[in-house]
């Protein structure tokens, strides 16, 4: 008779279902009243909280800058990763190199990295000093302080730092390809791109489905870039459900408003992991 | 992958991969030279003459510390738990588990922060290190699952034959033979604990509680937005950093892709 795995699964389910249930829990209790944080006794609205929120212009900039940034992120990720597993599983010379440079900002902290970038995109900042010096002078603006290219700067960070993680799944999925099938398709005489698209793409599927439900959460989660680097600005042009929510809980101490914020995240979260999940395993 | 026939396409190779990787070592070049304007090495030095500077890293070590700790010892229990012991609804369990991976760590602050002050652990180590721990344990009790399913039945059927409990079978095969996913598992921990902002932020106030992640901020004020010496600081605190990557690349690497691929 094999022992019950009861008291071993225990320990992990009090920390993690026990801190985690009891906050969202808690967070849903919240979320129906007006609570400034620190009064004892919050008066209940019930759903207005709810209602508040969807006719919130500013929710629906976040979760429109959300999508955004998954699908851009997502989509030059995937193709830089894979576009450096390729060169880098090729006749490249230094190639440990080229891997530690690109891995090396899936380690840093974004809050460390952010008053560097604060710094390279700021007008007079080196951003602009390179495209001076290029030739494309009349192309240097004000990168973080306008509304248009705000975004695209949190966007460029994430690239910057996720390209790393994207790269080596993928290059460990292509150490894993049968080389046979990869020389059969040259004798039969594939090009390179060819080979790319008919070969190596389909093989490595599963990573590109577990990057894309990564990229997702991801893009829910959002919180320290924006935040450092942009602050949700300028008027709100960065702003994600995560630095929203922390506004609205901590400086301005609308707590059940963040609360109801929260849980609508929340929602969308597992709905979005989910969904997938089922979608990966259909085709799998 | 690509093949390549040629000197020139070999060159070729060469040159695009270079150019390629310019924007990856950019922010760090500039990074390390906006540290160094003004007053040079000056910049460090004036950092690291700020009192109290060493107590961001023990900090950040105590609470990345404690948290691989707590989440090894639960994570090895629980799949050692899920894989290879009798479990009255296991999925449904697991699933529990499983839903905290989506789960924004954003949410959790409006009502840390009411129990944190009541309980009166607001401000300390456990606010941090609790959470921190609750967010990694899913993704690390996935992977080591998955890897303890895949220890033979008849090595746990042998040592119960010969009258091993759970305990003895847990210490003498779990524990030495999952040593490979153990590692992707301290690395992803310590990661997450060290590069962790936001509840940090919140929930450590005093100065000599706060972890490296809030140094920038922290030198923003004492130098008045002076540029380069927060620079300077920015540089100092992503120095351990590097550094443990480079000494154990492989093992990161591993460890990272050890979800992905079975």
């Amino acid at each position: 008779m094999v022992p019950s795995g009861l008291p071993w699964i225990l320990p992990a389910l009090v920390l993690c279902v026990g801190l985690i249930y009891y906050c969202i829990g808690y967070t849903g209790i919240i979320s129906t009243q007006d609570w400034d944080g620190v009064s004892p006794d919050p008066p209940s609205v019930g759903a207005d909280n709810y209602a508040r929120i969807l006719d919130d212009p500013i929710f629906w900039k976040a979760i429109w800058h959300t999508v955004v940034f998954f699908v851009v992120t997502f989509v030059v990720q995937t193709a830089l990763g894979l576009l450096f597993a390729v060169l880098l599983h090729s006749k490249v010379k230094l190639g440990v190199l080229y891997k530690v440079i690109i891995f090396i900002p899936v380690v840093l902290a974004p809050s460390i990295m952010a008053p560097v970038f604060r710094r390279i995109f700021a007008p007079d900042g080196q951003f602009n000093w390179v495209l001076e010096h290029v030739g494309l002078g009349a192309l240097a603006q004000p990168w973080i302080g306008q509304e248009s290219t705000a975004l695209a700067v949190v966007m460029a960070i994430t690239v910057w730092q996720w390209t790393g993680l994207s790269f080596v799944l993928y290059f460990a999925a292509m150490s894993q390809l049968d080389h046979s099938m990869l020389e059969a398709a040259r004798m039969d005489g594939a090009s390179n791109l060819r080979t790319i698209t008919a070969i190596i793409w389909p093989s490595v599927r599963g990573t590109t489905l577990a990057m894309a439900t990564l990229g997702a959460i991801g893009a829910l989660k959002t919180f320290d870039v924006p935040q450092l680097v942009t602050g949700g600005g300028p008027n709100y042009a960065t702003e994600f459900l995560g630095t929203y929510i922390y506004r609205m809980t901590i400086p301005q101490a609308h707590v059940g408003y963040g609360a109801a914020l929260s849980v609508i995240l929340l929602v969308i979260a597992l709905a979005v992991g989910i969904l997938l999940q089922l979608r990966g395993r259909e085709r799998a | 992958m690509f093949e390549v026939r040629s000197r020139w396409q070999q060159v070729a190779l060469q040159v695009g991969i270079t150019l390629m990787v310019i924007p990856f070592v950019f922010p760090l070049f500039a990074m390390v030279q906006g540290s160094l304007a003004g007053d040079g090495w000056g910049n460090y030095s004036a950092v690291l003459a700020v009192p109290g500077l060493s107590r961001f890293f023990v900090n950040s070590v105590v609470i990345a510390a404690a948290c691989i700790a707590l989440v090894y010892v639960v994570t090895m229990l629980a799949a050692f738990g899920f894989a290879k012991l009798r479990l009255r609804g296991r999925e449904a369990w697991f699933w529990l588990l499983l839903a905290c991976l989506t789960l924004p760590e954003v949410v959790l602050l409006a009502p840390l922060f009411a129990t944190a002050i009541r309980f009166g652990f607001y401000d300390t180590y456990w606010a941090v290190i609790l959470p921190l721990a609750a967010l990694q344990v899913p993704f690390a009790v996935l992977l080591t699952r998955n890897f303890i399913a895949g220890i033979p039945h008849e090595l746990f059927e042998a040592a119960r034959v010969d009258g091993a409990g759970s305990a003895r079978a847990f210490y003498n095969i779990v524990v030495p033979l999952t040593r490979p996913i153990a590692a992707a598992v301290v690395i992803f921990t310590f990661i997450g604990a060290w590069n962790a902002y936001l509840m940090p932020l919140v929930f450590l106030q005093s100065a000599d509680m706060q972890t490296i992640t809030l140094v920038p901020q922290y030198f923003v004020g004492q130098f008045s937005n002076d540029q380069t010496k927060i620079l300077a600081s920015a540089v100092l605190t992503a120095i351990p950093e590097v550094v443990a990557y480079l000494c154990l690349q492989r093992l990161f690497e591993r460890g990272l892709s050890a979800g992905a691929i079975k």
